[in-house]
């Protein structure tokens, strides 16, 4: 039964143990638990392609497992596979739109990824983790100094947006600025002269 | 100037040396990395690393927050006449000795500014057994770019190409190791989610 199985995986028996995670699966393909042992032990012998389909499929099944989602989103970036990283949070966004670390990652994944269209979107995604977070998220702030001046790069001053665009840059600099004079001084001129840089070529 | 990569020897500083295998062992089911910071010896012939920052232990393949990092750490220590010369990886699991296409991104990406930047990737099983044997050779294996810019491993053996600069670095490490000094280490994703964390981590080796 379950425990055996349980016993098999722990004892690093690992195809008897997926022998018996799948006949328990066959039996029962409800068992949460079960599938997110199958996933484990994918990962945990480094079968990352298994993790992978074993995690699709179980989350065909249990779609509002958010946990789930993040994991898998977490390995396709570790295998540089941002676009599929990318659904997964947006997903985590739909199911749950007031959570700022979905906001944050997807934002994240887009900018990885690259190209004027996925920075803009990046760009709003920076935004409303900000707004989610009453202004306070450090990662966000330079998100957003980072998307602007990336998109200048691209834009070359042809888009009316920029100067809406450099605005929000401008502040979210004097956000950090104000914040690490508060809280981490010693690093302050470092910060400047890279926020500098960054609304230079914007 | 500028020898090759084929001729340079790489010299790791204990400091930066305890740092990173320190930082790994505080994230230890997850990758992490971090940077070396140095400059290459005035003959020549070596890249001295003589400090190391850290970076994350989550996300590593996300460009953003790797951006950030990595302008403010060159920034601060260019001031101090120290550059970005390499790149260090664990990966998360402790049997999986390849080295990755995140790994290898970020290390073209810092061999864009330091063209004979190196990457050192933790050996988990010599990390183990260095509990036991006396082995001073370092815990880490070291990949230099060939002319073809493929990552190559060196082997260093018999050679000297990489060698840790104090021959007891390994017995400072299991000291640190045995006094669980693992736990205070303040890596980049640290300092991101609350910047009064320093990664300098100024109070490690006092």
């Amino acid at each position: 039964g379950r425990l055996e199985a349980l016993l098999l995986e722990a004892k690093g028996s690992w195809e008897l143990a997926e022998k018996a995670y799948s006949s328990l699966l066959e039996d029962n393909p409800l068992d949460q638990t079960i599938h997110k042992r199958r996933v484990a032990m994918a990962k945990a012998q480094g079968n990352i392609p298994g993790a992978i389909e074993w995690l699709n499929k179980y989350l065909e099944i249990f779609m509002a497992d958010h946990d789930a989602w993040r994991e898998l989103g977490e390995i396709y970036v570790s295998l540089q596979m941002y676009k599929q990283a990318a659904f997964c949070y947006e997903e985590l966004i739909l199911s749950q739109p007031t959570v700022p670390l979905y906001h944050l990652a997807y934002a994240d994944v887009l900018y990885t990824l690259g190209g004027l269209e996925n920075l803009q979107t990046a760009k709003k995604y920076y935004t409303s983790t900000i707004d989610l977070t009453g202004g306070k998220n450090t990662r966000a702030l330079f998100g957003v100094c980072l998307c602007t001046s990336a998109i200048a790069q691209i834009t070359k001053g042809k888009s009316k947006e920029e100067k809406e665009g450099a605005q929000v840059q401008s502040l979210a600099a004097k956000v950090l600025e104000k914040d690490y004079k508060q809280r981490a001084p010693d690093k302050l001129p470092q910060l400047t002269t890279a926020l500098k840089s960054l609304t230079l070529s914007s | 100037m500028g020898s090759s990569s084929g001729d340079l020897r790489y010299e790791l500083s204990q400091n930066a040396y305890i740092k990173l295998v320190l930082h790994s062992l505080n994230h230890p089911t997850s990758a992490v990395n971090g940077v070396l910071i140095g400059r290459i010896s005035p003959s020549n012939d070596a890249v001295l690393i003589d400090d190391a920052v850290p970076l994350f232990h989550s996300h590593l393949g996300l460009l953003p927050q790797l951006e950030i990092s990595l302008m403010l750490i060159e920034e601060y220590f260019s001031a101090k006449g120290l550059n970005i010369v390499g790149y260090f990886h664990a990966n998360e699991r402790s049997d999986d000795y390849e080295l990755g296409g995140v790994a290898k991104n970020i290390g073209d990406h810092i061999c864009r500014y330091f063209p004979q930047a190196a990457i050192l990737l933790l050996d988990n099983k010599k990390l183990e057994a260095l509990k036991k044997s006396k082995d001073r050779s370092a815990v880490t294996q070291l990949y230099v770019r060939d002319a073809s810019k493929n990552w190559k491993l060196v082997h260093s053996e018999g050679n000297n190409r990489f060698s840790l600069r104090e021959p007891s670095a390994n017995l400072m490490l299991l000291d640190y190791i045995a006094s669980e000094k693992w736990q205070g280490i303040v890596d980049f994703d640290d300092h991101l989610d609350d910047i009064s964390k320093d990664w300098l981590n100024p109070g490690l080796f006092n």
